[in-house]
């Protein structure tokens, strides 16, 4: 026999941490059907030893069942569609009032509701007592205490569950609304017995009432049966006046509050919490941004300079450089492997991917900081101090954490996005994150700056200028076309209390993150290092295809041969510099690497000391600098792109997206490099009449007037947690 | 009666109306900013608000917040 029981709860709740509990590694997570919302699935754990299973399916975090937020819609359908044998509704016992909002509309549907009250051990420490049994009768649900976080009360919750999902015994909603509200619903209900399940009857009724469109869609009533149930309606709302959704709202609120008096011991009036004390520090006028900015110095700090870059340095210079490459090396060749086969696993294949998972334990470390900062509630405040100052450019707060991880690595950067809920702020933040210079991206800076500008101080600082101006100039830019044009969302995110996260919540966020990247170089990375292996080593040479000797004969040079003139107004029309750009595409630092292949130096070191010389012969510092910006700003590699396309989930979106990014890469460069060499050499001529056009363009755009909507909407969803 | 953005920080308010297109009102009553409720502003940061409301902490922009009379 097979059960299926679904998890219902506010944000915050500790629903993340139950529903891990609950199941613990047995989960699928996917999306719900057509959105971007997480759906996660888990068998409940002891339940299959004896030939049935429980399923637990965990909802969105959701305050109500109003169709008004993409979650709220999800959860509804799921639950009036596919009718689960149970409903647990895990509740705050801090927060009894706004969890229970939520429970009232749960026991109407006619699903039998288990209540797990959650951080009753917090709620003893208070010194503030809950009476169990009264709370069961009141609400009509079966009760258990629980401490998801320290694992208490599960096993019980999970023996009530299933057992009242197999009994499938329906509990009938205890709460009853003012008599002309219920008056009202009772000839609603009457009106539609027969066309809905009858244990439903009154959710439809109270819906109804509340003149939810969704649901009038979805039942195709008659135009006279609903001209019909609108004169109850509007008689009631004439009596209570008030109109009929606030009059379900107060009945709800003022059921709540009679049983919080009946069940509830509060200690004493209540004083500030604990939480809002820190608050009062942390997000403070003046003391905000001074913590902030020491919270994010210190995880940046440990997590790509020192702890970070010792782990990236062992991965890549011991690990891959020393130990596997030279490993399968003399291993494939012990074993008198073909010698293009061997090229293409150890140089194509372990080469290319082995680059990429080198990143993998740095950002495990900021992934372990990200996860804590999180779990303990710090990250809600961090969108909040920053809501502002990123607003101003058309960006929201939660746009700060996909750049701070971006300048670790682009690929979990524009997977952090999924945090940001509404779609405009989300979609802007995924094209612009990539503009700020990741961790690949530092080898051709110092390259750059060492070849040509005598390893100058100002170069390295200058790059993260030109990407944070990219961000605020494509903001304020974006923000006017019509594409993004709309009501602004307005910043309301529900701030989960503090307290100290567990050490496996935090390693399980910290794994997810880090898996699915890992994942990304197993497949993604993996075609396009064969790729540019094949491309690089195959051509046409003495009228035959087959391995060249010399890369000048290979397809990769070809195809740079073909492309290079695109880039002669950018002032590096140069083949090789053409083929650097694009192997760039597969992983940034291959930009170097490949320099050092096209000038016949074989292995460089990773600044590329070696041809330094011979590029500051072929390049002049102006363009060299356009060539820099260019592969700064330009598409980045295709481990991010590979996430960008997953994030935008359109691919209308992630052209733009990527057409966008190359395209003001290319703009930005010409003007570099036209303005640079008139300035310096004082030549004249179409490029630098089509930069001074393209300047007056962009300043246009940048500046044009623009009047944002000043209708609020309802953001999507509040959730405080930021499941990045 | 003033807008909430208006509102001592610390000081309890008793919410009197809320304002706004009617879904933006429907949102906040599901949070729990309703007619006759409670709410204490708990920190202020260039307009944008964190409030206690229903013993939680919620953070609102200043144009939410400007649809709450207190």
């Amino acid at each position: 026999m097979k059960v299926k029981i679904a998890l219902a709860g506010n944000p915050n709740s500790g629903k993340t941490t139950l529903f891990n509990a609950l199941t613990g590694s047995n989960q699928f997570v996917g999306n719900w059907p057509g959105v971007t919302v997480e759906k996660k699935e888990g068998k409940i754990k002891g339940f299959t030893a004896k030939g049935e299973e429980a399923i637990l399916v965990d909802l969105p975090g959701i305050y109500s069942l109003s169709p008004y937020t993409l979650e709220e819609v999800v959860s509804r359908n799921f639950l009036l569609g596919e009718k689960p044998d149970a409903i647990i509704n895990i509740i705050d016992g801090t927060n009894l009032e706004r969890n229970l909002y939520l429970t009232t509309q749960l026991t109407e549907l006619g699903i039998p509701v288990i209540i797990a009250v959650n951080m009753m051990d917090l709620v003893t420490k208070n010194g503030e007592e809950l009476n169990v049994e009264r709370l069961a009768k009141d609400t009509g649900c079966k009760v258990v205490e629980i401490s998801a976080l320290k694992g208490e009360g599960i096993d019980q919750l999970i023996q009530r569950a299933v057992s009242i999902a197999k009994t499938g015994k329906k509990n009938s909603p205890a709460h009853r609304f003012e008599g002309c509200v219920e008056h009202a619903i009772a000839h609603i209900e009457e009106a539609i017995s027969g066309k809905v399940d009858p244990s439903m009857e009154r959710w439809y009724a109270v819906k109804l009432f509340e003149r939810d469109a969704k649901v009038q869609e979805s039942l195709q009533l008659d135009p006279s049966l609903l001209a019909h149930i609108e004169e109850d309606i509007v008689s009631c709302e004439k009596e209570m006046d008030d109109d009929a959704e606030s009059i379900i709202t107060g009945e709800r609120y003022n059921y709540i509050g009679s049983i919080i008096e009946d069940c509830y011991k509060k200690r004493v009036k209540k004083q500030l919490s604990t939480s809002d004390k820190i608050d009062r520090i942390v997000t403070n006028r003046f003391l905000a941004l001074p913590i902030f900015a020491a919270v994010m110095f210190i995880v940046y700090y440990v997590s790509v300079t020192t702890v970070g870059s010792v782990l990236t340095d062992w991965t890549n210079d011991t690990l891959f450089g020393e130990w596997i490459i030279p490993g399968a090396q003399s291993a494939l060749e012990s074993i008198g492997c073909a010698s293009w086969l061997t090229g293409l696993l150890v140089d194509g294949i372990i080469s290319g991917v082995g680059a990429v998972l080198g990143f993998v334990p740095q950002m495990l470390v900021l992934f372990i900081f990200l996860a804590f900062l999180e779990g303990c509630g710090y990250m809600a405040r961090i969108a909040f101090i920053m809501d502002r100052i990123f607003r101003k450019f058309g960006l929201s707060g939660k746009s700060f954490i996909p750049m701070l991880i971006g300048t670790g690595c682009g690929v979990p950067g524009v997977m952090a996005s999924r945090t940001i809920e509404n779609d405009r702020d989300r979609k802007m933040t995924i094209m612009t994150t990539t503009f700020i210079p990741c961790g690949a991206k530092l080898p051709i800076i110092a390259l750059i700056a060492g070849a040509l500008f005598d390893g100058a101080a100002w170069v390295a600082p200058s790059a993260y200028f030109v990407g944070i101006a990219a961000i605020i100039c494509s903001g304020i830019i974006l923000k006017k076309t019509k594409m993004f044009a709309g009501d602004p969302a307005p910043f309301v995110m529900e701030l989960p209390a503090y307290h100290l996260p567990t050490v496996g919540n935090v390693l399980r966020s910290m794994w997810e993150r880090g898996w699915s990247f890992i994942k990304k170089a197993g497949t993604i990375i993996l075609l396009s290092t064969i790729f540019v292996w094949f491309a690089q080593g195959f051509g046409f040479e003495n009228g035959s295809f087959g391995m060249v000797e010399d890369m000048e004969n290979s397809l990769l040079a070809m195809i740079g041969s073909a492309i290079a003139w695109i880039f002669a107004p950018l002032g590096w029309g140069d083949w090789k510099a053409a083929v650097a750009a694009i192997t760039g595409l597969v992983a940034k630092e291959n930009v170097v690497g490949t320099f050092g292949i096209l000038y016949g130096f074989g292995e460089v070191a990773e600044d590329g000391a070696e041809i330094w010389g011979t590029l500051a012969n072929s390049m002049t510092a102006i363009s060299a600098y356009s060539f820099l910006v260019f592969n700064l700003l330009c598409a980045p590699c295709f481990a991010a792109m590979g996430a960008i396309k997953r994030e935008m989930n359109n691919m209308k979106w992630f052209w733009f997206a990527i057409g966008y990014q190359t395209l003001l890469a290319y703009v930005v460069s010409l003007c570099v490099y036209q303005i640079g060499t008139l300035v310096t050499t004082g030549a004249f001529g179409l490029g630098t009449v089509g930069a001074a056009v393209l300047i007056v363009g962009f300043l246009y755009l940048l500046f044009r007037p623009y009047r944002e909507g000043q209708n609020l909407t309802v953001p999507k969803s509040i959730n405080g947690k930021m499941n990045v | 009666m003033m807008p909430l953005s208006m509102a001592e920080t610390g000081r309890m308010n008793q919410i009197r109306k809320i304002g706004g297109k009617d879904e933006t009102r429907r949102f906040l009553e599901n949070l729990g900013f309703v007619v006759g409720g409670f709410v204490t502003v708990v920190s202020e940061m260039s307009g944008n608000l964190i409030v206690n409301v229903k013993e939680s902490r919620v953070a609102i922009s200043k144009e939410m917040a400007n649809k709450i009379m207190v």
